[in-house]
């Protein structure tokens, strides 16, 4: 690791403000290394180097001042309107100040690129996007995962050292996982969403930080609570654990990395392994995919689905059409799931600091054919990642996936989730599971990052 | 009475696509091609099962929880 740009976000930033690093140098070799590095994986769907060379010559003494960062095509810039990796988004958008972008600008931070994403952020897998899909770092025939497909693809590669993603089901966690990240879902409100077209509509999307490790999420999810995100060191970890399908239904491999994940965390904080029960757990599942769809409904007519954008795919245009037929008593019952999981969240935060279990049950699947193979069978990745990913964004709580491990060359990711506005404690807990592992898993690079190999 | 109509006594519940979509569409005065068609048909055997199931959930006990914070833990009850 000796070019400036393998540096953690958070070491770029120190030496950048301690006149060690030049910021210019910096930002000419990220756009050197995005047109190197980014053909094979597709991360990033657009540079614009004028652009960021304005903002780095404006950039104010800020915590991220002169670092390069991507943003995914969820939000707005002032020089460009959010696509959401769709032909047709069905919402109206204009380029514009988004919350993201006025919190990386005020800190000082340097857009160099937009990341790319899943069309509508309706998949967990990226592999569907009017830019063509993004493609894992690790290997490039797999999936990055999604909806954040892009900026998590950019961050595994070292194109940048920390990317803004959004999460309304998952779609951070997922593609920190496949990818090998750091990936924290904020609480609910705790992070910048302005400017987004689902601002103060959704009730489940969050903006978050995805990076290497703990500690530059840390840095970055700061920057995007506008808060300083204090580190404390998490003893007695009060650890829950499930027994159902999401901790049950997963591949060996994973459901050992995590399980060994869980007791180096339990012995590294000196804490405890409890088992908890959330009994409405599969009906949350099913509550938050229903509240997610419906809320985009707003502008959807019979008219408007009847001239969808022939370039939209034939995946987002069947998807919307059924969204139309989904009936309004379950989306009247998912609320009043919400209620119900929201009330035994809060006991089960009684008992335990954070809850544990696998982000998604098998390894990256591949691009074509984005199936996994589970002890109960062949699923869709989408069907069997929002087992586990869903709960957080129903209810509001924080969580964050955390590399531990690998199998057939690809990441294994651990979920935390704790109690809202606990975002802090998941970083502590996720930086104790690093030491406990000597950061093996958070220092892993694929072999297209490497230095060596790469090139740039 | 409804046999008059020469309508079954009693509805029974599909899952079948079929019964469902082509009847929804036309309602909706929405068109959709084959390949869309099959999507929605994939889309409907993932989620309308478990849509079944929410429905047969009784949740009329359920005390609504007002405008939620979601930021926030809810109301002790």
């Amino acid at each position: 690791m000796s070019e400036p740009l393998d540096l953690p976000l958070r070491e770029q930033a120190t030496a950048v403000a301690a006149g060690e690093l030049d910021a210019g140098e910096l930002l000419e070799a990220a756009l050197e290394r995005i047109e190197a590095r980014n053909p094979a994986i597709n991360a990033v769907v657009e540079t614009f180097p004028e652009r960021s060379r304005e903002m780095l010559a404006a950039a104010p003494d800020g915590p991220l001042r002169g670092v390069p960062v991507v943003i995914k095509d969820e939000w707005p810039l002032p020089w460009r309107a959010q696509r959401f990796g769709a032909a047709d988004m069905l919402a109206k958008t204009a380029p514009g100040e988004s919350g993201p972008y006025r919190a990386l600008r005020d800190a000082g931070a340097v857009v160099v690129g937009v990341g790319n994403m899943h069309e509508l952020g309706s998949g967990s897998t990226g592999n569907v996007s009017v830019y063509g899909p993004a493609r894992n770092p690790w290997n490039v025939e797999r999936c990055p995962g999604g909806s954040s497909s892009g900026p998590a693809a950019a961050v595994a590669a070292r194109l940048v050292a920390g990317a803004i993603g959004a999460d309304g089901v998952g779609s951070i966690r997922y593609p920190a996982t496949y990818c090998g990240l750091t990936g924290l879902k904020p609480t609910y409100g705790r992070s910048a969403m302005e400017g987004h077209h689902m601002a103060g509509v959704s009730t489940t999307i969050v903006s978050g930080p995805l990076c290497a490790d703990a500690g530059d999420c840390r840095l970055l999810g700061s920057v995007l609570f506008s808060e300083e995100l204090q580190a404390r060191e998490p003893r007695g970890l009060r650890i829950g654990v499930i027994e159902n399908e999401v901790s049950e239904d997963v591949s060996p491999a994973v459901r050992e990395a995590c399980e060994g994940a869980i007791e180096e965390l339990r012995q590294a904080t000196g804490g405890e392994l409890r088992t908890v029960e959330l009994p409405e757990l599969p009906a949350a599942t099913l509550a938050t995919v229903l509240i997610a769809n419906s809320e985009s409904l707003g502008s959807v007519t019979p008219q408007r689905l009847n001239n969808l954008n022939p370039e939209l795919s034939p995946l987002g245009r069947g998807l919307l059409k059924y969204r139309l037929m989904l009936p309004a008593v379950a989306t009247v019952k998912s609320h009043q799931v919400r209620t119900m999981a929201r009330q035994q969240l809060s006991t089960v935060f009684d008992e335990v600091d954070v809850i544990a279990w696998p982000t998604v049950p098998a390894v990256a699947p591949p691009l074509e054919a984005p199936l996994v193979e589970l002890p109960s069978g062949t699923l869709t990745a989408d069907a069997a990642n929002v087992r586990g990913g869903a709960l957080a964004n129903l209810t509001g709580i924080p969580a964050i996936s955390v590399p531990v491990g690998f199998s057939e060359g690809l990441p294994v990711g651990l979920q935390l989730q704790a109690a809202w506005g606990q975002d802090e404690l998941l970083l502590d807990a996720a930086e104790a599971l690093e030491r406990a592992s000597q950061r093996r898993w958070v220092e892993a690079v694929p072999p297209l990052a490497s230095t060596e190999q790469a090139g740039a | 009475m409804v046999d008059h109509l020469g309508l079954p006594r009693q509805m029974e519940a599909s899952k079948s696509p079929d019964d469902f979509i082509p009847a929804a569409l036309a309602a909706f005065g929405v068109e959709a091609d084959e390949i869309e068609l099959a999507v929605m048909h994939a889309a409907h055997e993932v989620f309308w099962p478990p849509i079944l199931e929410l429905l047969a959930l009784d949740t009329g006990g359920v005390a609504p929880e007002p405008a939620p914070d979601l930021s926030q833990l809810p109301p002790r009850r």
